[in-house]
């Protein structure tokens, strides 16, 4: 297994917003977690990045608990929101800079960035402008190639396809679809769609709890959709 | 409709997060504004009494009329710096069924409601009361008041037009400057005077009250000027951010320190892309003339350093000090980012450490032109920048590990105490203490060099323990990194 969760709770005051009592999740997954506002997704993954305390439990990341020591920096690439960009760079020098800290060299990433042209759509790089200055979708895009660029052993993404064009949607899932095998990919998603074409794991949760936990097959949108629809 | 508008904006006071915060500025504004407004008085009431002690060799009559355009010439330059354009508050409302007219009119009004414009009242009305209004008869005084009135007003929405100019058109501040620094060097070298040309407008509006009616025409048509302005860009992206081409940059000489230099190197991007930092750190700058005040000659022969540590330190030191009690939090925006990747806390405080000693090194090495005074002082600061290298730094970065406090970058620099918090003083305590009691027993004594040497000594001590340090602190911040995160999601 190579990320495990065990008894994870945090709470805030006397509300209980993520309780996950035992997730397992093998290399080379795609999981995706589903779920509606409020359910605890964007908590739950700032747990497994380690960014808030869990109120109990653990994530143990290759048997490591995330907690206790950084190894699993090295292996693990995420973008949650915008708040993960350094926003007054340009796209390249936020490049070179993840880049840099995975002992990229300018070269690599400029090598590495060649094959996103398509991707960003000639938007993104040599556009003169900071990151700050982009729209949310240009936003996401970047925050997305960055770190998959890390080639991560796991990929943590929330909400990738919001704020994105069709066009960029469906690349993203080809991207995504192309890396599976090699690389565990931890996504949520609101887009029901999507989330059943990309993941061959479906994880349900509601109010911080895991309801449903399933491997994905033709029927999982139809289920996915009466459980929402009700 | 704009009394809707002022209560939103009252509540958006009211009820913003960092409430407490804002009370305390404008609390401390508030102080500000009281003792400027006494003082303002006090000039007011006294200017029968000063006016003629200061320009003995004229009447009070052409004393008070020269210093009339002086006063709103200052008054042009303050606003340049200090008046904000309200405009950002207005984005809710455009897309509403309210008329431009109406949000216009709310912006114009709002304008209005600055120190600025009340200063003037204080200072002019109780001198045209009592003089003018006794000797000249009341139309005249009237004229005055009406005068007064139309600069101040004209001033403001002239100030608001220019700001909001030179959003699109950075050529329109430089061209402001330049015409400002022409006038300031023409009145220095004596080719024209201020003085003069204003004595000349108000002694020929007293002589023929009617004259003073140019003012309010004036300022009407700026008003005008501005109203339409506004009325033709009411767009957001106008009013906002200027368009430039932004080029990546790369600094060559900070890659040679590894991962510790990239961070600085990014840290020092930052200090350059936003105006709060970057006015933060170039007050230092300023800084460098506190010398002026403290170095004085019999001190520098009598070797009373006790008398000129705190202005070495402070001047040395300052953008340390100014840039690192906010620090971290100038990071809060993208904080979450700095934890998820690989980063070692190691690495990042190395980075800090590094973007202070430059910092410093640089501020250290422009003070040295005091040398020229006396090259005693070159020693006074050599012990400063070794106790600011050595001590100052790990003090910053110990109490910023303490400061919680989100900090939006992009805001305007002056006047914002936004993240300032208890931290922030104590910092100042043992930062101007230290070195004091260091030197005190030595000052007794009568032993100042030694005294010098021991300041020196002791940050030397605590630079070879960097090393030390940079762990100690790595490991405060590893632990208190939920809490740091947290408070900078806010």
């Amino acid at each position: 297994m190579i990320l495990e969760v065990k008894n994870l709770q945090k709470v805030y005051g006397d509300k209980t917003v993520v309780n996950i009592e035992d997730l397992q999740i093998a290399a080379g997954e795609t999981v995706g977690l589903v779920g509606n506002n409020g359910a605890g997704k964007t908590t739950f993954f700032r747990m497994l990045l380690d960014l808030i305390r869990p109120t109990n439990g653990e994530v143990l990341s290759k048997g490591e608990n995330v907690m206790q020591n950084d190894n699993w920096k090295n292996y693990t690439a995420s973008f949650l929101d915008e708040g993960f960009l350094i926003d007054y760079l340009t796209p390249e020098e936020y490049f070179i800079f993840i880049g840099s800290l995975h002992n990229m060299s300018v070269a690599d990433v400029s090598a590495y960035l060649t094959q996103y042209n398509e991707f960003f759509n000639g938007e993104i790089l040599n556009s003169g402008k900071y990151i700050r200055d982009f729209s949310k979708g240009n936003q996401n895009k970047v925050g997305i190639a960055a770190a998959l660029m890390q080639k991560p052993e796991i990929l943590i993404l929330d909400e990738p396809f919001a704020n994105l064009d069709p066009t960029t949607q469906i690349r993203l899932k080809k991207l995504l679809k192309e890396q599976t095998g090699n690389m565990t990919t931890f996504i949520s998603s609101h887009d029901l769609n999507h989330v059943t074409d990309v993941c061959n794991r479906i994880i349900l949760v509601e109010k911080g709890k895991i309801i449903k936990d399933f491997k994905t097959d033709e029927n999982t949108l139809k289920e996915l959709e009466s459980y929402f629809s009700a | 409709m704009l009394s809707i508008f002022l209560s939103h904006q009252r509540k958006s006071f009211w009820r913003s997060r960092n409430k407490g915060g804002s009370i305390a500025t404008q609390i401390i504004i508030g102080f500000f504004m009281l003792y400027f407004l006494l003082v303002a008085v006090g000039i007011g009431f006294g200017m029968t009494v000063f006016l003629p002690k200061i320009f003995p060799n004229q009447s009070i009559m052409t004393s008070f009329n020269g210093i009339i355009l002086y006063y709103f010439a200052f008054d042009f330059l303050m606003r340049l710096q200090l008046q904000d354009i309200p405009t950002l508050s207005i984005i809710p409302y455009l897309h509403l069924k309210i008329s431009k007219r109406k949000i216009i009119n709310f912006l114009n009004a709002k304008a209005l409601f600055s120190g600025f414009n009340i200063w003037p009242f204080f200072l002019f009305f109780p001198f045209i009361f009592i003089e003018i209004g006794s000797v000249e008869g009341g139309l005249v005084a009237v004229m005055y008041i009406v005068a007064i009135l139309s600069i101040m007003v004209s001033n403001n929405y002239f100030i608001l037009y220019l700001k909001r100019k030179a959003i699109t058109n950075i050529l329109f501040t430089l061209i402001g400057l330049a015409i400002v620094g022409v006038f300031a060097a023409l009145e220095y070298y004596k080719v024209i005077s201020i003085m003069a040309a204003s004595n000349y407008v108000f002694s020929a509006m007293a002589d023929k009250p009617y004259l003073g009616l140019i003012f309010p025409a004036v300022a009407a048509l700026i008003f005008i000027i501005n109203s339409n302005y506004l009325r033709s860009n009411l767009y957001v992206e106008e009013l906002g951010s200027k368009q430039e081409k932004k080029v990546s940059t790369d600094y060559a000489f900070l890659n040679r320190f590894g991962k510790a230099g990239e961070l600085a190197a990014l840290e020092l991007k930052l200090i350059l892309r936003h105006k709060r930092p970057r006015y933060s750190v170039f007050m230092g700058l300023f800084f460098l003339l506190y010398g002026y005040l403290f170095y004085k000659a019999p001190y520098i022969a009598a070797d009373a350093f006790s008398k000129m540590i705190f202005a070495s330190i402070f001047m040395t030191g300052f953008s340390v000090l100014s840039y690192g009690q906010f620090m971290f939090a100038w990071q809060s925006s993208h904080f979450d980012g700095l934890l998820i990747n690989r980063i070692d806390f190691r690495d990042y405080i190395k980075g800090k450490f590094l973007l202070f000693t430059i910092m410093c090194t640089i501020t250290t090495v422009l003070a040295s032109f005091y040398g020229f005074l006396s090259p005693k002082l070159l020693l006074l600061h050599l012990a400063a920048y070794l106790y600011n290298i050595g001590f100052c730094t790990v003090l910053v970065l110990y109490l910023a590990t303490f400061n919680y406090k989100r900090i939006d970058i992009t805001r305007s620099a002056s006047f914002n105490f936004q993240g300032m918090g208890a931290t922030q003083w104590i910092l100042m305590i043992p930062f101007i203490l230290i070195p004091y009691l260091i030197y005190l027993p030595f000052g007794y004594l009568n032993r100042p060099y030694l005294g010098l040497m021991t300041i020196g000594f002791f940050g030397l001590i605590m630079l070879c323990m960097r090393g030390y340090w940079v762990n100690f602190i790595a490991k405060k911040l590893e632990l208190k990194r939920y809490k740091i995160a947290e408070g900078f999601r806010e």
